[in-house]
């Protein structure tokens, strides 16, 4: 079984996708890949629910970053939901805590 | 470096006589003395080896530049003599081999006093006015029949790897090694051999000199033997009633009385 | 052994043993010489000196030749080619002299229609009772098809080392390539900055792998320098084209405008125009500004980060400090992006810089930032610190 495993579920607000395991260098290409299959439509907001994401690698962020860019060109909007204090942490370093939107509560995420 | 390990040098004899070093062709390692050396202990110090990539030599010590030329194999009988410590000692070199050793003499001329050669050839491709017996289309072809023979080797070169059991009094020693060269290591001593040119050498040597030479000798035809003969000032020509091209193998007694005798003309 | 009387038996009846034991017997019989003239092998008696004194019309048939010709006036070696006579005399006529035999070994006979054909040469020595040699038997089989199959092999394995041959050099020419593309993404050498030590450490993480982390220390001016230092994302050709260009557009930046967040902020928007959508490509970098005052002999260093851990300062008297950059961003994720800012002098003090350690996967703390690590690893200072030292990098 692969250490990252991705639902995805339609909520009122757009497409919800569960990163449930490990993001990293092996994994990443797993949810690129599925960025480009995934339709947004303007004004949608692509919700990550990183609440069971054991581990993010440089090339997690990456990924994660691919997915914003995709929002973004759907003119559309993304928010992490539920991102796991190591995660966090990282992307306080990087920056990125000012660059997405996010949100503690996956439920509340999806509310429009 | 452990020289003696390299050359898998062999030391037998009179160790209180002069020393006579014998040096093997191309072909072949120190086994093909084995006639000669009986007629030799009782009054002389025997010192064998194998040049390196030949019979029991240390392979991992073989260098293609090194070897690629006959200076290369010359050094190791330089080497083996300074190891040894050897003055003034009669060097038997067997075809290139005999080559080889006039090189030798001129490298170290304090380690060797007198050479005989058996069956020697400064030069095997024919050139202008002169007869080495061979074209370079002949080599290619001796280089084709060392590929074949190499890849049948194990069917060919197990037995004598393997000793000979009907044979017993050759002995394990004897057999096991003989001939049995690395095939890539082979192919560079038979370019080296047989594409080289000493002629210019031939007048340097300074020593006392036997030839030997066989009445038929594909290998050596008798016009270079006398042409040999001719470089070498002062050197003595003999003619073995022998045919091939490995008179201490075909006809050892004659071979063995002619070196005795040059030998004791030394004293 | 029973027989009709008054007849011969039919050599065709069967069923009747007498007959065919017969039929046998008068077979062997008459074939014994027809077997050696005929046999599907070359057969060869030779003195000891090779002259050829037995022959077969099997031999005969292949080399095309009369045995008047040939019985008393030809030795075995005038059989062979050029080639087969040199390893005869070398190889062949020693070894069986050593052994009195010798099996299987291949050699090429020339006929009279000039062409060779390929044998498999067996000889053994005929020894008289006191042991002393008398002849040498020879058989000699057709290899044709054989050599073929064995010319085939070894074109095969010669393709083969060859290939290998091309391989290892062209290894070679890629590690060469890859080694000067590597120092040109990185300095050989530091310049003397006037009241400072410089030093750099780089470890890249295998030779053939072209890294992400970068660093550089150049005079913008007659009496100011500026670094850098940062990681882009990912590793290899990719990564080292990013490295690259950031590198140069950094120095080239820093000379324009050597104000620090002036320089991140023409790199991101160089990485960003050039590196958007599905692929984007960004790094984390922290560049800074040496002035070092001959008067006081202190150093003032003021620095931007993107997006990379804060530096840290040694002070002489062994406290470390973080030089905090928060809210500094990722350089090249968007259009316009913000850079933090940080500043202090060096007076007796150590300014250290590092890239985020290569583990993946830090344990059983996957939190821990690479950071505090890193402060960890800085070393207490000397008793009496000789003065202000520089920006070294520790990847």
């Amino acid at each position: 079984m692969s250490p990252l495993q991705i639902t995805v579920r339609n909520a009122a607000s757009g497409p919800v996708l569960g990163i449930i395991g490990e993001l990293d260098h092996t994994t990443a290409p797993q949810l690129r890949d599925l960025l480009a299959t995934l339709t947004l439509q303007p004004g949608q907001r692509l919700v990550l629910d990183l609440g069971r994401m054991q581990f993010c690698d440089s090339s997690g962020i990456t990924a994660l970053i691919v997915a914003r860019n995709h929002a973004l060109a759907a003119q559309a909007d993304i928010t992490l939901a539920a991102v796991p204090a190591h995660t966090l942490r990282v992307l306080h370093i990087v920056g990125l805590d000012q660059v997405f939107r996010l949100n503690p509560d996956s439920q509340a995420a999806t509310q429009p | 470096m452990d020289i003696a390990r390299r050359n898998n040098v062999t030391e037998t004899g009179n160790p209180d006589g002069p020393t006579v070093v014998l040096a093997h062709g191309f072909g072949c390692d120190q086994n093909m003395w084995r006639l000669t050396v009986p007629a030799l202990v009782a009054e002389y110090r025997v010192v064998l080896f194998d040049y390196v990539g030949s019979g029991r030599s240390d392979l991992s010590a073989f260098s293609e530049d090194r070897y690629a030329s006959l200076e290369g194999y010359a050094q190791d009988a330089v080497e083996v003599a300074e190891t040894l410590d050897l003055r003034d000692a009669v060097f038997v070199g067997h075809s290139v081999s005999a080559m080889i050793g006039v090189l030798a003499a001129g490298m170290a001329p304090e380690r060797f006093g007198a050479l005989v050669m058996v069956a020697p050839s400064p030069r095997y491709i024919d050139d202008e006015g002169y007869r080495g017996g061979f074209s370079a289309q002949d080599i290619d072809e001796l280089l084709e029949s060392l590929e074949s023979n190499y890849l049948g080797w194990s069917a060919a070169m197990a037995p004598v790897i393997m000793g000979n059991g009907d044979r017993p009094e050759l002995g394990e020693e004897l057999t096991s090694s003989f001939c049995a060269t690395a095939p890539d290591m082979a192919r560079v001593f038979a370019r080296t051999t047989f594409l080289s040119d000493s002629r210019d050498a031939l007048a340097g040597v300074a020593v006392p000199t036997l030839v030997l030479e066989c009445t038929q000798d594909v290998i050596a035809p008798r016009e270079v033997g006398a042409f040999v003969h001719k470089a070498i000032p002062g050197s003595t020509l003999v003619t073995l009633d022998a045919t091939g091209h490995c008179p201490h193998l075909s006809a050892p007694e004659a071979t063995n009385a002619a070196i005795t005798e040059f030998l004791a003309g030394l004293r | 052994m029973t027989a009709r009387a008054g007849s011969q038996p039919d050599p065709y009846e069967t069923g009747d043993d007498g007959t065919s034991n017969a039929m046998f017997a008068a077979l062997l019989e008459d074939s014994a010489e027809e077997l050696y003239e005929s046999a599907p092998c070359g057969y060869l008696s030779t003195l000891m000196d090779g002259t050829i004194a037995k022959i077969n019309l099997t031999l005969l048939d292949w080399l095309g030749m009369e045995r008047e010709a040939v019985v008393g006036r030809m030795r075995f070696t005038d059989l062979l080619t050029m080639g087969g006579k040199l390893y005869h005399e070398t190889h062949f006529a020693p070894l069986l002299r050593m052994r009195n035999e010798i099996s299987g070994i291949a050699l090429e006979i020339r006929q009279a229609d000039g062409d060779r054909r390929p044998v498999l040469v067996s000889s053994a020595v005929k020894l008289s009772g006191n042991g002393e040699p008398l002849l040498i038997r020879t058989t000699l089989f057709d290899a044709r098809d054989r050599r073929a199959y064995e010319e085939e092999l070894l074109r095969e394995r010669k393709a083969a080392e060859e290939a290998r041959r091309e391989a290892e050099a062209d290894r070679a020419r890629l590690q060469d390539a890859l080694a000067a593309l590597q120092q040109s993404l990185l300095p050989t050498t530091l310049p003397p900055v006037p009241g400072l030590e410089t030093a750099a450490y780089y470890r890249a993480a295998s030779p053939d792998q072209l890294g992400g982390d970068f660093y550089d220390l150049f005079p913008v001016d007659g009496k100011s320098f500026a670094f850098f230092l940062g990681d882009v994302c990912g590793k290899g050709p990719q990564a080292a084209a990013v490295t690259s260009l950031t590198r140069y557009t950094l120095r080239a930046a820093a000379l324009h405008d050597p104000d620090p967040v002036s320089a991140l902020s023409t790199l991101n928007t160089v990485l960003h125009e050039r590196y958007t959508g599905g692929d984007p490509r960004y790094c984390t970098a922290v560049f800074g500004i040496l002035e070092p005052d001959p008067a006081t002999g202190e150093t003032a260093v003021r620095l931007a980060s993107g997006g990379h851990p804060p530096a840290l300062v040694l002070r002489a008297d062994g406290r470390v400090d973080f030089l905090p950059t928060p809210g500094g961003v990722l350089v090249g994720i968007l259009p316009s992006a913000p850079f933090a800012t940080a500043s202090t002098t060096l007076a007796p003090a150590t300014l250290s810089c590092s890239t985020p350690t290569a583990s993946p996967r830090p344990a059983p703390d996957r939190t821990a930032p690479p950071c505090t690590a890193t402060r960890r690893c800085v070393p207490s200072p000397p008793p009496t610190p000789a003065g202000p030292r520089t920006p070294s990098s520790r990847p």
